[in-house]
């Protein structure tokens, strides 16, 4: 029963941190409909930056961690505007702009390797706290991811519901043709949620630093968690991504319970294929047109 | 030189597969993610059943086919029921699935080790055990494959295909069988795949599950889209451009440190600008160029399409129908019944359950309750593309055309009856395939002359103007070679002179016998086309009359007409 | 303490071999004198199939450099009789076949190699029949699966394997006098090939294996497996993993409050960097590589290593160097016995004909008939971040 409740909040924590990377993805994937594969680098610069912020600059952890969120932003913004904007203003199919993507996630990754080098990096000298409750064991970082995803996905849906510029977002990912009409510069929204999600993805990004370390190809798994955290929960819907990316984290983790452990890269995905197939309307009820 | 050689036999192999996927995303439009597990499954069932099982050539290649076949034709049962990003995931799913069994089942795969020792390919004695040797093998595989994926996307079936991808309830408003294309094509794909794979295992005399990851997927999908979707010939081309550039870049000297690295970034960046300057890929979808055949031929399937049938007896006839959703009633005890030679009106307010009416008649959605009779036979609860053979077709409110493929298209694939829908036919049949296109081009020129679009006809549905597309939609309906028509607002948006049009139109079709209800607002129009007309509210008739009884009947209007 | 003291003993007995051969090395071979004129290359490019891209690119990392540092002495040194080396290194993108298969033709064709530094499972296995064929000379000295040991009759390897150190290190465990073992082994043949071997021991050796886990490699998740083996309540734990995984996993299972000693298999600057504290007390039986003035060869590689790339070389590093001496030197070899001497073929039959060579680890290594190099095996604990020599191994 330890090892049971060990595992439950194993999968909460991790399953938070899908969440989180899902939240900032889904915002981007659901308002300008772009399957934004250089999502996966953005997190890794971001990671980058936090490092280079603590490590090199000497700032403290949060001060690296909204330093990280600022390079995120940027580098979100420019993919935006000068690779994806060029493509939505030339016509292209979504098919397109997904491999242009692919692209750029080549071009970043192997940037970052250049830079920084192919080893890991970890903040010198950093230790977190380690909490004991009962018999379940979890990190201060640990902790931090949680409570990350909880306070940001809350401020994110105050922010869209109260906010003049939330909901501008929301009347675009509705119906961008209507939000068009409406008045509303969708440019300028993408350009909004491009910022928003990659400085969301700074804070996991930097969390896993601190847990882990920061490499090169620490991308890849970001992104691809993320989409199908979307993907599950359903597009368009901040409380499906996080309960996407918590389903996800849980069925991990406690799926291993009793199965081997070289099933954990695929425990959650056969799980997910039999609920498909069994659920096609999807996991949380929505249906599929 | 053996690098070249070797080189020319990858783009061979990554040919097969871009070709193979082409057809499950280009054509089909199934976004399958799982690519590469079908290659997989091809590689190694070679080297399963040769190193364990002493399978000689080409029994190991033909078992492999066919069990990925089938693989793929399970994996299309769930692609019927879901569709776009739930489709991607199930796909993704396998393909993680997949992989990891590859990797952990370790007595049949051997693990990451993988399987080493797959005898090379020997023919007569002649054994293929370099890339000079090999290249003519591969050649040959790539052209049977590229042949056998050309012959499907080129026929009728192939047609049907891009039908669906444009829109699935459009294909079956025309007669498709849905599940059976996904199914086949599914199949198709993941054999197709399967050939690379052997092939693969065959070369490299190894096979490890790190060649089949997600990652090699996503290469196919960059080599489908760069070469252009839809379009067989740029898969190849963009199949030779993802293998040959990486290794042409690698001429490209640099300090060893970076020097990989920055080979995939100019790749990369390569890859963006090539898509920048060409965004329908290298390759664009074309349509298959037909000759339409003189006026002369068509006068006859003219005559026949508007040959005269009996008036005035019932054919398709709703009883009592009954559909709530959850807790809203959309339709509630209606009854109609159309008869030959005559225009039926559907008219009331907005909500009032005219569409659900039509989507009830046509199988499109599932009754609660009551029975559905086409000339006295009960087609309650058949699939729409089976109402649709009985005789009774349906157009959509918003239009639903095939928009990339042109006029001609869009009416050729409604047509009834094609042999070429069959997969089996489209290979084992070609004689009567080919008979069988040339006869349904006469058809398709009829009714483009009928609807007025002839001019018109290889233009692309999407380039065509509002008007037009009503017209083809009328067409695309007609050519369905139904009994019953089922209008939803066909006229709406149209100006007066396009009105003028297309009023003969379906006077001329009524005048031949045929069967008409039209879902329609304007009371103008109601009046001058319909003998019938049925007002709706709450999901039933509350009145049933000419167009002149029911516009002079006070209560409905102070209900409708005001 | 009496280990030391048999380490020092040992040393000192190795040291007149390894300095015979470091004679033998450097002095060119009289015999050439007598045989055919050999039939010389202008230039004798070297090949390597590394991970220099991907998720294991760290790996490609360390072993270009260590290699194009040999290369570079030896040509200092006036290359092979006067023949200069030439470094060629092929990307296999973290161990794919297909990647190992394009590097190696391109060598093959490009620049006519005849030896080709390799690494990792799967393009190796793919390129082995091509070898086989062509006759080429491969040395591998990084992957570790025994899957690899005979897959081509010219392929040697100059790394311990897999197998050989999780077998020192569990028989060790069992001279520490534990009981019940937790393993956490890499989901790759070289974690599969140290579980079977160590499974087996530890069980007929009267021991219990109260948590078998697998992670994948790179893997950054695994909460999972630390909880299982936490519940299985072990003596102690041993990592069958690879760089730079034993540091991540050395930390998550000190975070769940483990306290048991840890015993791997590998340590390297990226295990150090990532694991830091919690690989306090970690022994992990390795290669021996411990450069020191007593060793004069491994000092001065380190020192030049450190010069050349700002950092200690790991073994990975130092075995690749010290693969392109042992390819320097078989050509010698066999250009010694004249006439059409460029052959992989001709330089795996010089190695064969006498398998001795000066190992940069100290001392000389053996290849043996299966292709594998004898290295000395040594036991290290990490002691306040730095890894001190405990004791050698004799490998089975």
């Amino acid at each position: 029963m330890d090892l049971f409740a060990q595992l439950f909040v194993n999968g909460l924590i991790n399953g938070s941190h899908y969440a989180l990377l899902g939240v900032g993805f889904g915002l981007i994937f659901a308002t300008t409909r772009i399957v934004h594969f250089a999502y996966g680098p953005i997190f890794t610069a971001a990671a980058y930056a936090a490092w280079f912020a603590a490590n090199v600059l000497g700032l403290p952890i949060p001060v690296a961690m909204v330093f990280a969120a600022a390079v995120a932003a940027v580098l979100g913004v420019i993919t935006y505007q000068y690779l994806y904007l060029p493509f939505e203003r030339g016509q292209s199919s979504s098919h397109v702009t997904l491999i242009a993507s692919l692209g750029l996630f080549i071009v970043l990754e192997n940037l970052i390797a250049i830079i920084f080098g192919t080893g890991g990096r970890v903040i010198d000298g950093y230790q977190y706290g380690i909490f004991l409750v009962g018999p379940i064991y979890f990190s201060s970082v640990q902790l931090g991811q949680v409570i990350a995803m909880v306070v940001l996905t809350a401020l994110l849906g105050v922010y869209l519901a109260r906010t003049r510029h939330g909901k501008a977002i929301l009347a675009t990912t509705d119906n961008p043709e209507m939000a068009r009409i409406i008045g509303i510069d969708t440019v300028k929204v993408s350009r909004l949620v491009f910022a928003i999600g990659s400085a969301l993805s700074a804070i996991p990004a930097t969390l896993i630093l601190l847990k882990d370390g920061a490499t090169p190809s620490m991308g890849f798994f970001a992104v691809f968690i993320a989409f199908v955290a979307v993907i599950v929960g359903g597009v368009g819907s901040l409380r499906g991504a996080v309960a996407g990316g918590l389903a996800l984290g849980m069925v991990e983790s406690l799926g291993l319970w009793k199965i081997p452990t070289e099933w954990q890269s695929s425990i959650a995905f056969i799980v997910l294929f039999l609920v498909v197939l069994l659920r096609p309307q999807g996991l949380f009820g929505r249906t599929v047109s | 030189m053996e690098y070249i050689l070797h080189i020319l036999v990858m783009v061979c192999i990554y040919g097969i597969l871009a070709v193979s996927f082409n057809l499950l995303i280009g054509f089909a439009g199934l976004f399958a993610m799982a690519q590469a597990a079908f290659y997989a499954f091809g590689a190694y069932a070679t080297a399963i059943l040769t190193l364990k099982l002493g399978l000689p050539f080409p029994v190991d290649l033909l078992l492999g086919v066919l069990i990925t076949a089938f693989i793929g034709a399970l994996v299309a049962i769930p692609a019927i029921r879901i569709s776009g990003t739930y489709l991607v995931v199930v796909t993704l799913a396998l393909q993680v699935i997949v992989i990891a069994i590859a990797t952990n089942w370790k007595d049949l795969t051997g693990g990451t080790d993988g399987l080493r020792g797959i005898p090379s390919l020997n023919i007569f004695g002649y054994a293929l055990d370099n890339p000079g040797r090999f290249l003519p093998a591969a050649i040959v595989a790539l052209g049977i494959c590229f042949w056998v994926a050309w012959r499907l996307a080129n026929s009728p079936f192939g047609r049907a295909l891009r039908a669906m991808r444009e829109n699935e309830s459009a294909a079956e408003a025309v007669g498709k069988n849905l599940l059976y294309m996904k199914v086949a094509v599914f199949a198709f794909s993941a054999g197709l795949a399967a050939v690379a794979g052997s092939l693969f295992a065959r070369y490299l005399n190894y096979v490890g599950a790190e060649s089949f990851g997600i990652d090699e997927t996503i290469y196919m999908l960059a080599m489908v889209i760069l070469g252009g979707t839809g379009n067989l010939w740029g898969s190849l081309v963009g199949a030779a451009v993802l293998v040959i550039l990486p290794e042409l870049l690698k001429f490209v000297t640099l300090p060893t440190e970076i020097a990989d690295k920055s080979h995939l970034i100019i790749y990369g960046l390569l890859l963006i600008v090539i898509l920048r300057l060409r965004p329908e890929g290298l390759l664009a979808e074309r349509s298959t160029m037909r000759h339409l055949p003189h006026v002369d031929d068509t006068n006859r399937h003219g005559a026949e399409m508007t040959a005269p049938l009996p008036k005035d007896e019932v054919t398709l006839s709703g009883n009592d129908l009954h559909k709530r959703f959850g807790g809203i009633v959309a339709v509630a005890g209606f009854n109609i019944v159309l008869k030959s030679g005559s225009i039926t009106g559907l008219i009331g307010p907005n909500g009032a359950g005219k569409t659900t009416a039509f989507n009830l008649l046509t199988g499109f959605l599932s009754l609660d309750s009551g029975t559905i009779t086409f000339r006295g036979r009960n087609i309650t609860g058949l699939k729409p593309h089976n109402i649709v053979r009985a005789g009774v077709a349906r157009s959509f409110q918003d239009l639903r055309l095939f928009t990339k493929m042109t006029a001609l298209e869009n009416v050729m694939v409604a047509l009834p009856n094609q042999a070429g829908d069959r997969v089996f036919d489209v290979f084992f049949r070609p004689m009567k395939i080919h008979r069988e296109e040339q006869d349904n081009l006469v058809r398709a020129r009829a009714v483009l002359d009928f609807v007025g679009l002839t001019h018109k006809a290889y233009e692309t549905a999407e380039n065509l103007s509002y008007a037009e597309e009503k017209l083809l939609v009328v067409g695309r309906l007609l050519a369905t070679g139904a009994e019953v028509f089922l209008f939803d607002e066909p006229l709406s948006g149209l100006d007066r002179t396009t009105l003028a049009e297309i009023f003969p139109i379906v006077r001329k079709l009524a005048d031949s016998g045929k069967t008409i209800c039209i879902i329609e607002h304007n009371l103008d129009v109601i009046k001058e086309l319909c003998d019938v007309v049925y007002f709706l509210d709450e999901g039933h008739a509350m009145a049933i009359g000419t167009p002149d009884q029911l516009m002079n009947d006070p209560a409905l209007a102070t209900r409708y007409f005001k | 303490m009496p280990l030391e003291e048999e380490a020092q003993g040992r040393k000192d007995m190795l040291k007149p071999i390894g300095a015979a051969l470091t004679a033998a090395f450097f002095i060119t071979t009289s015999a050439a004198l007598a045989a055919e004129k050999p039939k010389d290359p202008d230039v004798i490019h070297i090949g390597a199939l590394f991970a220099m891209t991907g998720k294991t690119s760290f790996y490609g990392t360390v072993m270009s450099q260590g290699m194009k540092q040999a290369i570079d002495e030896i040509n200092a040194k006036g290359g092979v009789d006067g023949i200069k080396l030439e470094a060629d290194i092929e990307d296999h993108k973290g161990g794919v076949a297909k990647a190992g298969v394009d590097g190696f033709t391109r060598l093959r064709n490009l620049y006519n190699v005849q030896a080709v530094m390799t690494s990792f499972s799967p393009p190796t296995l793919a390129i082995a029949p091509i070898a086989d064929e062509q006759k080429i000379f491969l040395i591998n000295g990084g992957g570790v699966s025994n899957n690899l040991v005979g897959a081509s009759k010219y392929l040697f390897h100059n790394r311990s394997l897999a197998s050989d150190l999780g077998h020192a290190a569990v028989s060790h465990a069992h001279d520490l006098g534990l009981k019940k073992m937790a393993e956490l082994a890499w989901n790759s043949d070289a974690g599969d090939n140290i579980v079977k071997v160590v499974d087996e021991y530890w069980k007929k050796n009267g021991g219990t294996v109260v948590a078998s886990e697998k992670m994948d490699v790179g893997a950054s998740n695994i909460d999972t497996q630390v909880a299982k083996i936490r519940a299985g309540n072990p003596d102690f734990i041993g990592l069958w993993l690879f760089s730079p995984d034993p540091g991540l996993a050395a930390k998550r299972i000190r975070d769940f409050g483990l306290k048991v000693p840890l015993i791997g298999v590998e340590y390297t600057a990226d295990v150090q960097k990532l694991g830091g504290a919690a690989l306090e007390g970690y022994e992990f039986t390795s290669d021996y590589f411990q450069p020191s003035a007593d060793e004069p060869w491994s000092a001065a590689f380190a020192k030049g290593y450190k010069e050349r790339y700002h950092s200690d070389p790991d073994f990975y590093a130092a075995n690749y160097y010290e693969g392109v001496y042992v390819i320097a030197e078989a050509m010698k070899r066999a250009r010694a016995e004249g006439g059409d001497w460029y052959h992989g073929d001709k330089i795996a039959a010089a190695l064969r004909a006498n398998p001795t060579f000066k190992s940069v680890y100290g001392g000389s290594m053996v290849f043996q008939a299966n292709g594998v190099a004898k290295k000395r095996v040594a036991l290290f604990k990490v002691q306040n971040g730095n890894k001190v020599f405990e004791k050698y191994i004799e490998a089975k």
